[in-house]
């Protein structure tokens, strides 16, 4: 394999070998701590335009299979890992990480000394850029420094046009910021007909279906560049149809509501932290991956209850309507890769949905 | 049930011996608990009866009960000390068994006792199948259907429904046993005439087989608010069909993908939750690699050897953890020590790294044992490996494992393809040796896995080191196939071999390309924080994170896994000894490879190293941390000599055993003389007794002290023995050997040794001296003159210690017999008067059992 480097904004490179795509890309470097689950990390669309660092060092180790896509096109900007393995368990077609990253046009980097970048990102302050490319050059650098991140990625990559999730259950609109199917595969373990609109679209879009509930999806990048439009079309949904959020859906609601969001200084991609439902005072664990949180202090208590509390950052986790049966969730309840404990969010939603027939 | 606040005496219930099955794991979680509940103002009794327990040294003399480990005398503790709980979960499965009879004679009812740890229900259902099965199945767990049988005939009638091959196994066992595989009607009688025998309701379960399987074992701990944390998921690598023991395990988990593995964290949640568990709890699994489909195979709530791996590769403070969970503290509210960040406890670890642990067995101390690797366990020890990649902790762990001084693998090349076929199927010790053996024939992985059951993904591993070695064979001397040699874990030792030249060749080349290693640390959080654990390990890449300790440091190598012979004995002397150097004010630094050992706790040392204990390796740690004193054990002859080559403050600890003088071939009578400078004090006269043998030296693995002799007798030895030692050079604590003359009683000085480890614990059990203490002292130049003078000996005690080592025959099936020191597992120790311990017949080893096994 060839030699390749990964290189930041702060003039320090790496070198390791090349795998995936030979492309030479550039995006935002985060790194993700989560022990499994790599191909639906790189296949979430919340990683648009990320680099990803992964913690675990053994990486490709159960080649690409078929139910554990997130979305079917990926476009994270690159992998970066200390050892990766060429291995095949698809049963009609030998697709390893290596062939997938291929197809997709994503490079990915081995040899890394990833457990060093993860500190050392912790350190860095803000969004860091970064490049995987052939040659360390002067000329690289220039070229990473030159690229000016996209901020809009969730026109980008969520999708343009409606589709149906036919079943027979609950008739649920899912807004698509950047949807993970982990989201979709939830909906259709309760059988509820699902219709996924784009996230442009209006409340009257909305409302035309006749939904019993409606979901705002995951998505990638900052919420504060979407726009007002879509805000006005949850502060319109919420007050007519039982509505569910999830991370940056999540965002979008707490925005609706009068509340403020703040950048994390280093984005949290992973799922050791305890997390309190403030109700019960139970302790779960769900991946989380975030770049905002939630002002605790902005939150109109008039308005929003928060719900959910991350207890190693105090990260506002969850939060709910106080006159609308509308809630959300920052971490990703659907679980795909991550703990399971708080899929009965999902029932949660379907029990509103029921009781607003009720 | 009382308040856990309250708390005031706790009886832990301990492990007793090591045998196969547990070793020092359990000692280790012992004395991490004990410093817990003594920091909460708990006063903890401890009762086992293992002379080589550091649990044992932790605890006042009054709440140490020196007693085999059985109902009737720990319900004797309960009746007279009046403990308001006991502790079942770190004395294994033994524990908690007797914890059952306890709640079922009604003796924890009456007296009041609570049971930290779980309910009375679950202490029943841990040691009864069916009612766990059916408890299971309440929460829909998948269980293998187990059907409970009394009779062949009953068992018969079952075989058509569920079909070969199927599963015989002992209900409510006596013993720790297993699980028999049965192909046919045959296979399936035998099993149940045995399993028949040792259930103690003359039942047996029979279930189907899920051999083939992957195994996927599971840790969890839970407090009192059922708030859930999974510390980690341990993968084998063999099959279901043989042992988890046995078995090479690798964590994290590599070859389950996300949803298998959440499932399997899911289930371990249900069951920890429904068994209502404070603690820890340890889950088997089968799964199904192609349909992804699982069932729980066995279920235990108390410390493991699974449990001791998950903390060491993790660097979540369990022991400590636990302790807490016990006396109903909740994990929000757990403080730890200041190296860990404040909510480290409720952290779910993630790692970023790879842990590989690898079996040690004894076949060669006991060659005629079975070595087919089964459903009954036969490891006695094991050793991990960690890195940055699965090949390089797998390198790690198999240099460790198949252990040679230089650090160079054996080969099995010599097996023809047949024999090699046939291991392949039928796995023996040498597995991973066989499995790359069949490699280098040209086997393809997805072949392999076919016939083992193993992971198509392991053999792809295997097969990139025998590419980097083909590498090695062909770039002599080359800087960067150095480099890639080193990054995937190959020793020094191993590529100086390949290059016929020497380690110091090795690393000057090293050196000169800046080929260095980088220490990882062994912290739960994955990088996200910085904590300050103590752990590390190497690898060959950008960051140090190892800064050396500093002034006044003492690098301790361990005698890494465990093996027959004195090594139980040597962990409590290594752990003893790293006791002394902290408090002669020494920063300790300890290299060892086995997860079970005790002193790698970091309550006992300032640093830990998990590498292997081989000449690069050290020479690697010490080039970072510069250590005013290094101590190598006794038994390292080649890494003692290479390091005495070097400007280095070296010392042999524990001392070596085999500088004897003469080697007599039989002693009956041992005098153990402690000897510093003009001191000569008189430590113990014990008999030596060989069990149900003559007396040959090597078959003394009973002691008594004092000696059955008349007292002018014992006063006369102890003359000649300073006499003897007068004539030779050797310090320490040494042991003078007598035997009695040809053909008459009189006894004759035979020969001189250092007093064996095994003797040196006894002693210091019996003295109530630390003689490790002294030895170490007298190493590091700290003993003084005063001291020693002040020690006072009674030789002639009317309290009476006996010691008998225990040894693995029965577990390996190999017939009942007289074991030799170097086939020891660990020993039992009793203490009476001498009417209570006297011995009839000196090689009745019945007798001696039921005398130590004795009801106090």
């Amino acid at each position: 394999m060839a030699k390749r480097y990964l290189i930041l904004e702060d003039g320090s490179a790496y070198a390791g070998e090349g795998f995936g795509a030979g492309a030479t890309t550039s995006g935002e470097v985060i790194s993700s701590l989560n022990l499994l689950g790599y191909q639906e990390t790189i296949t979430d669309q919340i990683y648009h335009n990320q680099i990803i660092i992964f913690a675990q060092p053994a990486i490709g180790n159960v080649g690409i299979n078929h139910d554990s896509y997130e979305s079917i096109l990926p476009t994270a900007k690159g992998m970066v890992v200390r050892d990766v393995t060429n291995i095949s368990t698809n049963r009609l077609s030998r697709l390893s990480l290596d062939e997938f990253l291929q197809q997709h046009n994503i490079p990915g980097i081995s040899g890394i000394d990833t457990r060093y970048l993860v500190r050392k990102l912790r350190k860095m302050d803000g969004p860091v850029k970064g490049s995987i490319v052939d040659v360390a050059d002067a000329h690289a650098f220039d070229q990473l420094n030159a690229t000016v991140l996209t901020n809009r990625q969730v026109d980008q990559v969520a999708t343009p046009k409606p589709y149906p999730n036919p079943d027979t259950g609950k008739n649920v609109v899912v807004i698509d910021f950047g949807l993970k199917h982990g989201i979709l595969r939830q909906l259709s373990e309760r059988r509820c007909n699902v219709t996924v609109l784009p996230w442009t679209a209006s409340a009257q879009d909305v409302l035309n279906l006749d939904p019993d509930g409606v979901l705002l999806s995951t998505g990638p990048g900052s919420p504060l560049d979407l726009g007002e439009g879509v805000l006005e079309m949850i502060r319109t949904v919420q007050a007519e149809i039982p509505l569910f959020a999830i991370g940056l859906g999540h965002e979008l609601f707490a925005l609706a509501n009068g509340a403020q969001l703040a950048a994390l200084p280093v984005e949290y991609h992973g799922s050791s932290h305890p997390i309190r439902r403030i109700i019960t005072n139970d302790i779960l664990y769900a991946t989380q991956g975030q770049g905002y949180a939630v002002i605790g202090k902005s939150i109109d208590r008039d308005r929003l209850i928060t719900t959910y509390v991350d207890l190693i950052d105090g990260t506002v986790q969850g939060l709910r309507h106080r006159d609308y049966p509308a809630f959300s969730v920052q971490f990703f309840a659907d679980g795909a890769p991550g703990p399971h404990e708080s899929r009965d969010l999902f029932d949660e939603f379907m029990e509103s949905m029921t009781a607003r027939e009720g | 049930m009382q308040n856990l606040d309250d708390l005031q005496k706790v009886l832990i219930i301990g492990s007793g011996p090591t045998e196969i099955g547990h070793e020092t794991e359990l000692d280790s979680a012992t004395v991490q608990i004990i410093t817990n509940f003594k920091k909460h103002g708990v006063r903890t009794m401890v009762i086992d009866n293992n002379p080589f327990s550091v649990a044992l040294e932790e605890i006042q003399p009054t709440n140490m009960y020196i007693q085999a480990v059985t109902t009737a005398n720990v319900r004797h503790i309960i009746e007279r000390d009046q403990p308001d709980a006991i502790l079942p979960t770190l004395g294994g499965l033994l524990g908690v068994r007797i914890t059952q009879e306890l709640i079922e004679s009604g003796d924890i009812g009456r007296f009041g006792v609570t049971i930290l740890g779980m309910p009375a229900a679950t202490v029943r259902q841990i040691n009864n199948p069916a009612a766990l099965n059916s408890t299971l199945k309440e929460i829909h767990e998948p269980v293998i259907e187990a059907q409970v049988v009394g009779t062949e005939d009953e068992a018969l009638g079952l075989v058509e429904s569920i079909g070969f091959p199927l599963i015989v196994k002992p209900v409510a066992p006596r013993l720790d046993t297993n699980r028999t595989i049965c192909e046919n009607v045959d296979e399936m009688l035998d099993a149940l005439s045995q399993g028949f025998s040792q259930s103690r309701f003359d039942q047996c379960t029979l279930e189907r087989s899920v051999v083939g399987y992957k195994e996927v074992e599971m840790i969890a701990i839970r407090d009192v608010a059922d708030t859930k944390i999974l510390i980690a998921g341990l993968e084998n690598v063999d099959p279901i069909g043989i042992h988890s023991g046995d078995s090479i395990v690798v964590t994290p988990p590599q070859t389950l993908n996300d949803r298998e593995y959440q499932d399997l964290r899911d289930a371990t949640f249900r069951v920890i939750s429904e068994l209502n568990v404070v603690g820890v709890i340890h889950i088997h699994f089968a799964l199904n690699p192609d349909n992804q489909h699982f069932y729980v195979t066995k279920i235990a709530p108390y410390f493991t050897r699974g449990v001791a791996l998950a903390a060491r590769t993790t660097g979540y403070p369990l022991a400590f953890v636990v302790g807490a969970l016990l006396l109903g503290q909740r994990l929000v509210d757990i403080k730890l020590p200041s190296r860990f960040i404040k909510q480290t406890a409720i952290m779910e670890p993630t790692i970023d790294h790879v842990s590989v642990r690898i079996p040690i067995w004894p076949f060669q101390e006991i060659p005629d044992a079975d070595q087919h690797l089964d459903t009954a366990m036969k490891a006695v020890g094991s050793t991990i490996g960690i890195g940055r990649s699965v090949e390089e902790a797998m390198l790690k762990s198999v240099r460790s494992s198949q252990f040679s001084p230089r650090d160079v693998l054996p080969s099995v090349s010599n097996l023809t393809d047949g024999e090699m076929i046939s291991q392949l199927i039928h796995p023996l010790a040498n597995r991973i040796l066989v499995l790359i053996e069949a490699l280098r024939r040209g086997y393809a992985p997805d072949e392999l896995s076919e016939l083992t059951k193993i992971d198509n993904f392991y053999f792809v591993k295997l097969q990139h080191l025998l590419k980097i070695e083909k590498q090695i064979k062909d770039n002599p001397l080359d800087v960067a196939t150095l480099k890639v040699a080193r990054y995937y874990g190959f020793g020094d030792g191993m590529i100086a071999r390949i290059w016929q030249t020497d380690t110091a060749t090795i690393r000057g080349l090293s050196a000169e390309a800046d080929i260095r290693p980088t220490y990882k640390m062994i912290e739960p959080t994955a990088g996200e924080f910085d904590e300050h654990a103590s752990g590390y390990y190497s690898t060959f890449e950008y960051e140090n994170e190892s800064e050396p300790l500093g002034d006044r440091t003492a690098l301790v190598l361990g005698r890494g896994g465990n093996q027959l012979g004195p090594n139980t004995a040597a962990e409590y002397f290594t752990t003893e000894m790293l006791k002394q150097l902290k408090r002669a004010g020494y920063h300790t630094i300890l290299m060892n490879t086995n997860p079970n050992a005790i002193g790698i706790a970091p309550e006992f040392t300032d640093k830990q190293y998990v590498d292997p204990i081989q000449l690069g390796d050290v020479l690697n740690v010490i080039q970072v941390e510069h250590p005013d004193i290094v101590i190598v054990p006794g038994n390292r002859h080649y890494l003692t000599r290479e390091l005495g080559k070097l400007e280095l403050n070296l010392h042999v600890l524990p001392p070596d055993q085999e500088i004897g003088r003469p080697q007599p071939q039989r002693a009956t009578i041992g005098v153990s003389l402690f000897v510093h400078e003009q001191h000569k004090i008189a430590v113990g006269i014990m008999d030596m007794i060989a069990p149900g043998m003559n007396q040959t030296i090597a078959q003394v693995t009973a002691f008594r002290m004092p000696a059955e002799l008349p007292k002018a007798d014992r006063l006369r030895l102890v003359e000649q023995a300073k006499q003897a030692v007068s004539e030779h050079q050797l310090t320490g604590m040494v042991q003078v050997l007598f035997a009695p003359k040809k053909d008459s009683k009189q006894l004759e000085v035979v020969g001189l040794r250092p007093t064996r480890l095994t003797e040196m614990a006894f002693l210091s059990k019996v003295t109530g001296i630390n003689w490790v203490r002294m030895l170490t002292r007298q190493h590091i130049g700290t003993l003084d003159d005063a001291e020693l003078s002040a020690v006072k000996i009674d030789l002639n005690s009317q309290r009476v210690a006996l010691m008998n080592a225990v040894f693995p025959f029965r577990q390996l099936h190999v017939l009942n017999r007289p074991g030799t020191t170097d086939q020891e597992m660990g020993a039992t120790i009793a203490f009476g008067s001498s009417e209570a311990l006297t011995l009839s017949n000196l090689s009745d080893t019945e007798q001696l059992d039921k005398i130590i096994n004795r009801t106090i």
